[in-house]
């Protein structure tokens, strides 16, 4: 692609005290994609996404959103120039009704119009949390409350959306619907960058992975390559 | 199999125990008249309410950053006093008068303004103007009423909460919760001796000339109920400042803000929250509610002593995790029934008078040992 990237990390390290979790990381994220990260247990994709984000400590390197340099910003400046998360295990707020989730979505917005039409795009996607308002989030079963995670992102109004584990305990059939609507996301052109355990279903509407280990990318390229790659299948498919 | 406990069956039980405990008394008690019945309770309300709004500050911290501020019952003594010297310092001479004007309400302005996100010079200046004229004219030309000195206090003492969470706690953040609790504790024993240094060591006298300690009286049938202002104004004032904070956390954006990082901090900060923000904030609305606890407790006994926050600070710990520490509603609540259950076994039993102090602790180990997290708590296991 020839276009500005709009995500791009430049050997990036991060460190837990003095364990290094990422070395060296490069990944580029065009507008308009979905990208999956790929990988086992323990290799750095939740780390990879909370060092964009600024929640861990960086070592070397740079990240650049939207061409700006953001490595060095705050978590809350990240957030408002356009990036969005739906957090490992869904963790909504529980003792907060779904409104009130929705609305921490919007944390950083101030424009109520706006808002309000984004809380209807996102009753569009999930119907359900528009019966839920006013129940509190902890309530909600293991799919609704993946619903209510993905829909408080899609409140920020974000340009890129990280998703960690959407899959995480879900049942299958659930978790097809959801990445449904995550493409259905994708279509309106928010980037898309996912972090998943199931490796199929994630490189089946991803347009391009990258696999990492131990805190390395081992390989990378677009989805329908590393479905077939075998070194991939042989890893992350479930073959042997 | 667990059974599970709502608030309002929570509720329901503690009230009718104790209800049920104080009939029993006194039907085996003659002397017990209507008269005392009233006294009792309203004595009983007060107390309860002032343990309640220092409990609330024990909570809120604790459900924010999983800290016992055990410096908190120093924020509530510093309370008092401020207000003491509001009301007997006052009034200023006028240099003296811009002087404290330009330092507190300069402090107060900056804290404010990056904790309520008033970064428009519009909004800065819409806060400045009346806070430092208000300030200024409240200190310059007149003796105090307690109003006024209660108000002031409040500002005085956020300020100083404030600024303890920056300097005693904000470099551990991130640091083991075991070197926080120490800070804690430290922080405590330095503003005890700083307070004895600085104020002196020495009981002072306070009872200003208010409709506070007026004393009141009314007639239920052939008796008389005498009592003080101060058990209708106590009772009012907390129950005013605790709508104020409900208003507060559920219905305005920092609130919820607080509400989501008392929930899930990390979370919290991906949607944008500032943590740091979050946390000051905390300590500023504790610690105005600790003032106003320090100043009615003060009115209330008539005295200030650097050591007051002590035995308060400690009951209304026990309260903040008899209720279920983290949890609002259960600071009120238990801090309202330790108030109750101490001012009760006092009339009830006054063989036990001596005792009074001990039924907290004994209540709080009860509760630590059967219901671990609390009357009304949040489950412990949700956190995982």
């Amino acid at each position: 692609m020839a276009a500005e990237p709009l995500l791009e990390l430049k050997n990036v390290s991060a460190y837990y005290g003095p364990i290094r979790a990422l070395n060296r990381v490069n990944m580029v994220l065009y507008p308009g994609e979905m990208v999956c990260l790929l990988g086992g247990n323990a290799s750095g994709k939740s780390t990879t996404l909370k060092t964009i984000l600024g929640l861990v400590q960086m070592g070397e390197g740079e990240i650049y959103f939207r061409g700006e340099r953001i490595d060095r910003k705050l978590t809350a400046y990240r957030i408002a120039r356009g990036i969005a998360v739906v957090p490992e295990n869904r963790r909504v707020f529980p003792r907060m009704t779904v409104r009130e989730n929705l609305e921490m979505g919007a944390y950083l917005r101030s424009d109520p119009e706006g808002i309000r039409e984004d809380m209807e795009y996102v009753f569009s996607l999930f119907p359900r949390l528009e019966e839920r308002l006013s129940q509190p989030a902890g309530t909600l079963s293991g799919g609704e409350q993946q619903m209510l995670a993905m829909g408080r992102a899609l409140m920020s109004r974000p340009r890129l959306i990280l998703m960690d584990e959407p899959s995480m305990g879900l049942a299958p059939k659930l978790v097809e619907t959801i990445f449904k609507i995550i493409k259905s996301v994708n279509e309106r052109g928010i980037t898309v960058f996912v972090v998943e355990q199931n490796a199929n279903i994630a490189l089946s509407i991803a347009d391009r992975g990258y696999v990492l280990q131990t805190g390395e990318v081992v390989l990378q390229g677009p989805a329908q390559e590393l479905l077939h790659n075998e070194a991939m299948r042989r890893a992350y498919l479930g073959e042997v | 199999m667990r059974v599970p406990i709502t608030t309002r069956g929570t509720l329901f039980v503690v009230l009718a125990v104790f209800f049920l405990l104080v009939g029993w008394r006194i039907q085996a008690l003659p002397d017990y008249t209507l008269a005392r019945v009233v006294q009792d309770f309203l004595n009983a309300l007060t107390l309860g309410s002032l343990y309640a709004l220092i409990a609330l500050g024990y909570t809120m911290v604790y459900g924010i950053i999983r800290l016992i501020n055990f410096a908190h019952g120093e924020i509530f003594m510093l309370g008092a006093y401020f207000a003491f010297f509001a009301m007997v310092l006052t009034p200023l001479p006028l240099a003296l008068a811009l002087l404290t004007t330009l330092l507190l309400g300069g402090t107060a302005l900056l804290v404010t303004r990056s904790l309520f996100n008033l970064e428009s010079p519009k909004k800065t200046a819409g806060l400045a103007f009346p806070l430092l004229v208000g300030i200024f004219v409240l200190l310059g030309f007149r003796q105090l009423g307690w109003i006024e000195a209660l108000f002031l206090s409040m500002i005085a003492t956020a300020v100083s909460g404030v600024l303890l969470e920056l300097v005693a706690y904000r470099p551990l953040r991130g640091a083991p919760r075991e070197s926080m609790l120490i800070t804690a504790i430290a922080a405590s024993f330095f503003l005890q001796n700083m307070g004895q240094l600085v104020f002196g060591p020495y009981v002072k006298g306070f009872n200003p000339e208010t409709v506070l300690n007026r004393p009141l009286s009314f007639r239920i049938g052939p008796e008389e109920v005498y009592f003080t202002g101060v058990l209708l104004v106590v009772p009012l004032i907390t129950g005013l400042l605790l709508l104020l904070l409900n208003f507060f956390v559920t219905r305005t954006r920092l609130g919820k803000a607080m509400r989501a990082t008392a929930q899930d901090a990390e979370v919290a900060q991906m949607m944008g929250v500032n943590v740091h923000q979050v946390i000051a904030l905390t300590f500023f609305i504790g610690s105005t509610l600790a003032a106003a606890a320090g100043v009615m407790y003060a009115i209330r006994f008539g005295q200030i002593h650097p050591l007051m926050g002590l035995l308060p600070g400690i009951k209304a710990f026990a309260a903040a995790v008899i209720g279920g520490i983290g949890s609002l509603p259960g600071a009120v609540l238990g801090g309202l029934l330790l108030g109750f259950i101490e001012i009760y076994v006092v009339s009830l039993f006054p063989t036990l008078s001596a005792y009074k102090d001990v039924f907290a602790f004994v209540l709080l180990i009860l509760i630590l040992l059967f219901r671990p997290s609390g009357l009304i708590g949040e489950d412990l296991t949700e956190k995982v």
